[in-house]
């Protein structure tokens, strides 16, 4: 790699709660190597500069999850993102702190929200006492129950994932991408034996707010990819207790609706999420909506060739299947 | 260029807006499009939520409609496109090819992967090309501020739908400006409209909504367009709880992809399906030039 | 005042476990950490454990093998300890869910390693302390103790004979607090940031190490330094054994696999100190790669395939491309020798007992003695687990019997006088300018290849930056999050750590392990077979000698 600087403008958030009004940029310049990371952009400028940022670091190395920050609007670790490629799409690099988490200074949050959604799905093995680990030996575990853990073992609990979320962002009854991604850990770990406790109690706990916008999978430095282990919990949870919740019985009336015409009847899914009688508060907004659109009321024509879709689903709807 | 057009489910129902002025663009720029009565719905993540493979499957089977006939499938939605690609990338996955197939050859159904997909979008920005676009207006939305919203699903995740960067997209502002808009940037353009939870906690829903409608207004925006008929009834159909949620006023006009494009190359407004809207566009269309009106 | 039975400094892997066995043997535990306990450096280490646990392998065998390792120099009978608690650690771990790499029949897989004889490296993919951090940390989560989080030790106070307690700063808010405490134990890690070219986190400022020989505790074989072979050029970022492990070779700038010369029979497996001396030799005698980062040899993983490399080295795989621009599966790895690990350290015995009643430590920050004069890879993450039960067993025994600790107000006064000298100086030294200085002289001077020379100016210029330090200086004169103040606290201890390395170094007229002196190229098992133990004095760190423990093992020339 060559040794050929660019100059490099950061535009840096500065607030100090207490002493701070509100938070501004400030504005630093450096000469670095396209590839240089960002956090060692911000160390320099903590060295040579202006010791008074504040920032978390420590191995620089991809794997503490010490550096997750806002670099040009985008959740991610700062020792990982290099300038160049930030100068070229941006002309700058704007450092800003993490969302959802309160700042505590400059780049510096509080990630008590963020440890509080892990500790709640209990992230610990529940071993049954009634059949306890093998003793002076290891529990067997093949490759393959390995490989099920997919990405989630990568996991550094940076909180990138968190900062991205919209729904942390906008509920906070749900637990977030990476306690999601932590509780598909353990629920498919064979040494734990709450597996269907644990999928009970996520599909009441927030589970099916999740989005599946995929922005969490997209902030991950480490390819945990939690919004398809997400995925993974929502059947695994179904199988496991039905359609109790308003999410699931979406789901499951959906696939159940597509089945019957091929395409989807509108009226009827709202029916199978809400019942008869928890539609009734959705009926007035939902005649202002009839009165533009009066399809929504209607029940399409089939499909043609439905008996291939019915073949595919009495082959593979696992329904009723335990 | 004849394309097997996938319309989804609302498309054909309750957002017939968008099929309308679907059509009407594609016979303006001599796209033909393929009719298949066999397409069933994609199931629009909610089947894939509930078992993965049944989603695949039935995908699978659509792609093979398209297939059959030699062509390439269009979608018109955000969230169809990503539930096609994503099942034509899980087919790629020899297990689960063998599972599917097992239950799709029985049925006379042979999956073999040949057909690409591809959203109105890309079609119009890629393989009708710009230059041809420019061309093509008659009437510039010149005084008109939009901003554009992408939908999940025809970005994410990255690597799965091979397209644009999924956090600085341009290719639908690029669009917007050849129409003679301007296009406006938000953050908000590439997150979350809210829909896939609009049935499950309609008041989250409709913050999110809420908040990328915000986004886009507060960046000078008179109207936003969105690809995805979902993200559609989310920032439209439900824009009114929404305001409601975020404590303003939001009076923001959402219009479908091709009924920019077909207002911009000279479709008459009333064609269009505009009185289907919840937020009427009156206000937007009112911005575009004199000239233009 | 702040008050518990048994304190815990430091959260990583050795910390983790010794407050764990505190907790299980019923002792109010605090831990105090100045990161997040899952941001440890424990976290970083890539390769692998070693437990003797194979059918064909012996704990005799992982023994011999660690002994030959130290050059000697390792305590045989804390060895033998240290590797037959090895097998029932590892499989404590397992229960505890860590989640490992497994071959076909189900048990846990296990790599070939540098210095062993047999591949008994447990491991998970290339990321085996990150696994071992979450399984412990998972596992601790449902016990009951305190936690002080981003806290950091200013001082350990030792009283009427024994310890009373610490006094330690809180980041996040600046207050300065005492925390009595009838047993400490030490589980601060390394100190690799007093060198500039290091594998190390920032982090890993030797804060434990300082406070504790400040207050009294002798340090073991600080001089014994261990260079990792294979760190990225630009950097120092970490490229695991593991990946020689997995068959990777070195190549020098004529292609040559020049290992063959320096260790005929193991090649790259040869033990860290040989392969680091080798990669330097062939950089100083002009066969390696130059370029604008310095020079620099091949580490090539090609031949292994990529998918070879994305399922067993998938972190380094990522590494590459992040960090060298690179992608292992096609291109060789430019890399060089950083420092990585600290062989000396507090001194313990087997139980993690100091020569301080009260004081204990465990884990890098410690020096038992297994490591002697090198470490053998694999050995480390073993270590924080077996003795950071040990030392909080000991520490929950001793605190279940001792008198109640007092601290005195004086206690924490004196510390926040200093402090705040720092802050109200006029005008003074710019801690990072000082750190900055330290490591230049460290990688300068006290390198892989020692002589009187270097060491004596290195020394000359230490000292200098400790009378330089007692005019630090710190500007920001926040109390939330002053990181200006933590690198002046940090800054100050590195500096005294620096110190005793190089009075240790030329004091020790020979050559052994990862301690080696052109001066003094020969191993003098008569005169300096021995541990160097540093007691702190107002003049400077005092030298003393203290026996090594033999068992079975009679030293040998050291050959791979």
């Amino acid at each position: 790699m060559s040794a050929d600087t660019i100059p490099v403008t950061f535009d840096v958030y500065r607030f100090q709660p207490g002493k701070d009004a509100t938070p501004r940029f400030q504005r630093y310049t450096l000469d670095l190597t396209p590839h240089t990371p960002v956090l060692t952009g911000l160390l320099r400028i903590r060295d040579e500069i202006d010791p008074s940022l504040g920032l978390r670091y420590s191995c620089r190395s991809a794997i503490c999850g010490s550096c997750a920050m806002q670099v040009n609007s985008k959740s991610r670790l700062a020792c990982e993102t290099q300038v160049g490629p930030e100068v070229e799409l941006h002309g700058r690099i704007v450092v800003e702190p993490m969302l959802n988490q309160p700042v505590v200074r400059d780049l510096v949050v509080d990630q008590s929200p963020f440890w509080r959604e892990y500790q709640k799905i209990e992230p610990h093995l529940k071993v049954d006492p009634r059949r306890p680990m093998p003793v002076g030996k290891v529990t067997p575990m093949t490759p393959a129950q390995v490989d099920r853990f997919q990405g989630t073992p990568r996991c550094i609990a940076c909180a990138a994932c968190y900062s991205a979320c919209p729904a942390v962002g906008s509920d906070p009854a749900f637990p977030g991408p990476m306690a999601l991604a932590k509780l598909y850990r353990f629920a498919v770990d064979p040494r734990d034996a709450a597996r269907q406790d644990r999928l009970v109690r996520i599909q009441t706990e927030g589970l099916w707010l999740c989005l599946r916008c995929h922005l969490c999978t997209e902030a991950c430095p480490k390819d945990v990819r939690p919004s398809e282990r997400i995925r993974d919990l929502k059947e695994m949870a179904i199988a496991v207790q039905g359609a109790t919740e308003h999410g699931s019985k979406h789901a499951v009336g959906f696939k159940r609706n597509i089945r019957e015409g091929g395409t989807l009847n509108e009226m009827k899914l709202v029916r199978q999420t809400y019942g008869i009688f928890g539609m009734l508060p959705q009926l007035p907004y939902g005649l202002k909506i009839w009165r533009k659109k009066p399809e929504v009321a209607r029940r399409p024509p089939p499909i043609e060739g439905r008996e291939e879709l019915e073949g595919i689903y009495r082959e593979l709807d696992r329904e009723g299947e335990r | 260029m004849k394309l097997a057009y996938y319309p989804g489910c609302v498309a054909k129902e309750s957002g017939r807006e968008l099929d309308l002025s679907t059509r009407w663009v594609c016979q303006a720029l001599g796209i033909e499009l393929a009719e298949f009565p066999k397409f069933s719905c994609c199931g629009s993540g909610f089947i894939d939520e509930a078992n993965e493979l049944l989603s695949i499957a039935i995908n699978a089977r659509n792609l093979a409609i398209a297939e059959a006939a030699g062509l390439d499938l269009m979608t018109v939605c955000s969230t169809c496109q990503g539930m096609l690609s994503l099942a034509k990338l899980r087919m790629e996955d020899p297990a689960v090819r063998a599972k599917v197939d097992a239950t799709l050859k029985p049925l006379g159904i042979n999956y073999r992967g040949t057909s690409k997909v591809t959203h109105l979008l890309r079609v119009l920005v890629e393989d009708v090309g710009l230059e041809a676009i420019r061309a093509k207006v008659k009437r510039p939305l010149a005084g008109l501020k939009v901003g554009a919203f992408y939908g999940c699903h025809l970005l994410r995740p990255a690597d799965e739908m091979d397209w644009e960067s999924p956090e600085e997209p341009h290719a639908f502002e690029n669009l917007l400006s050849a129409l003679g808009a301007e296009p406006v940037l938000y953050r908000g353009r590439v997150m979350c409209c809210g829909f896939p939870i609009q049935f499950v906690k309609a008041e989250t829903a409709g913050r999110i909504a809420g908040r990328q409608i915000l986004d886009a207004k507060d960046h000078g925006a008179d109207a936003m367009a969105t690809p995805c008929p979902l993200c559609h009834i989310s920032l439209d159909a439900y824009q009114r709880p929404a305001a409601k949620l975020v404590g303003r006023p939001l009076d923001m006009p959402v219009f479908h992809l091709p009924q920019l494009v077909a207002l911009a190359f000279g479709a008459s407004p009333k064609d269009l399906g505009f009185s289907r809207h919840m937020v009427s566009p009156e206000a937007a269309l009112a911005k575009l030039a004199p000239s233009a009106r | 005042m702040l008050r518990h039975e048994v304190v815990v400094v430091g959260a990583g892997l050795a910390g983790q476990r010794a407050a764990l066995a505190a907790v299980e043997a019923g002792r109010d535990v605090a831990i105090v950490t100045k990161l997040h306990p899952l941001r440890s450096h424990s976290g970083a280490a890539q390769g692998g454990i070693n437990a003797a646990i194979g059918a064909n392998d012996s704990v005799d065998a992982h023994i011999f093998d660690t002994v030959k390792g130290s050059d000697y120099l390792g305590d045989q009978d804390a060895i033998e300890f240290f590797c037959r608690e090895a097998g029932p650690t590892v499989l404590e771990m397992e229960h505890f869910g860590t989640i490992f790499t497994r071959t076909e029949d189900g048990s846990l897989a296990q790599r070939p390693f540098g210095g062993a004889g047999f591949p008994r490296t447990v491991y998970a993919a290339d990321r085996t302390g990150l696994a071992l951090l979450q399984g412990l940390w998972e596992r601790l989560g449902s016990e009951r103790f305190t936690l002080y989080e981003e806290w950091e030790l200013a001082r350990i106070v030792v009283r009427g004979g024994r310890a009373q307690g610490i006094i330690a700063f809180d980041r996040k808010t600046g207050a300065i607090q005492g925390m009595a405490a009838k047993a400490i134990v030490i589980a601060t890690g390394g100190a690799g940031r007093i060198y500039g070219r290091t594998t190390n986190a920032h982090s890993c400022t030797g804060d434990g190490m300082a406070v504790a020989y400040q207050a009294g505790a002798f340090l073991k074989d600080m001089e014994f330094v261990q260079f990792h072979p294979t760190a990225l050029l630009e950097g120092g970022i970490l490229v695991t054994e593991g990946a020689r492990g997995e068959g990777g070779i070195l190549k020098n700038a004529s292609g040559e696999r020049f290992m063959s010369r320096y260790a005929p029979k193991v090649l790259e497996l040869a033990s860290r100190d040989v392969v680091a001396r080798a990669i330097t030799t062939e950089i100083l005698e002009g066969r390696g790669f130059q370029g604008p980062y310095g020079p620099f040899v091949h580490l090539e993983l090609m031949h292994l395939g990529r998918e070879k490399i994305e399922s067993r080295l998938q972190e380094i795989s990522d590494l590459c491309r992040s960090f060298a621009g690179l992608d292992p599966a096609t291109d060789p790895i430019p890399i060089a020798p950083a420092q990585h690990y600290m062989m000396g350290g507090i001194g313990t015995n087997i139980q993690g007992e100091t020569n301080v009643p009260g004081l204990y430590s465990a884990g890098e920050a410690a020096c038992v003695s297994i490591h002697g004069a090198n470490r053998l890879g694999g050995n480390s993450l073993m270590e924080t687990l077996v003795f950071g039960k040990s030392a909080g067993t000991a520490a929950a025994a001793y605190a279940a019997g001792a008198a109640e600790a007092t601290l005195e107000p004086g206690d924490l006064d004196a510390v926040a006088t200093t402090l705040r000298g720092w802050s109200e100086r006029k005008d003074g030294e710019d801690p990072s300018a000082l750190r900055a200085e330290l490591q230049q002289t460290m990688d300068r001077y006290v390198n892989i290849f020692r002589n009187a020379a270097d060491l004596a100016e290195g020394l000359r210029r230490v000292r200098a930056l400790k009378d330089r330090f007692c005019r630090v200086r710190v500007v920001d004169p926040s109390r939330v999050f002053n990181l200006n103040l933590s690198d002046a606290i940090e800054t100050g201890h590195m500096i005294d750590l620096a110190e005793v390395i190089l009075v240790g170094a030329l004091a020790r007229t020979e050559s052994r392990g990862a301690h080696f002196r052109k001066d003094y190229p020969k191993r003098d098992d008569a005169q300096w077979m021995k541990h160097t133990l540093a007691r702190s004095t107002p003049g400077g760190p005092e030298l003393s000698y203290s026996p090594v423990g033999f068992t079975r093992w009679e030293p040998k020339e050291r050959v791979y």
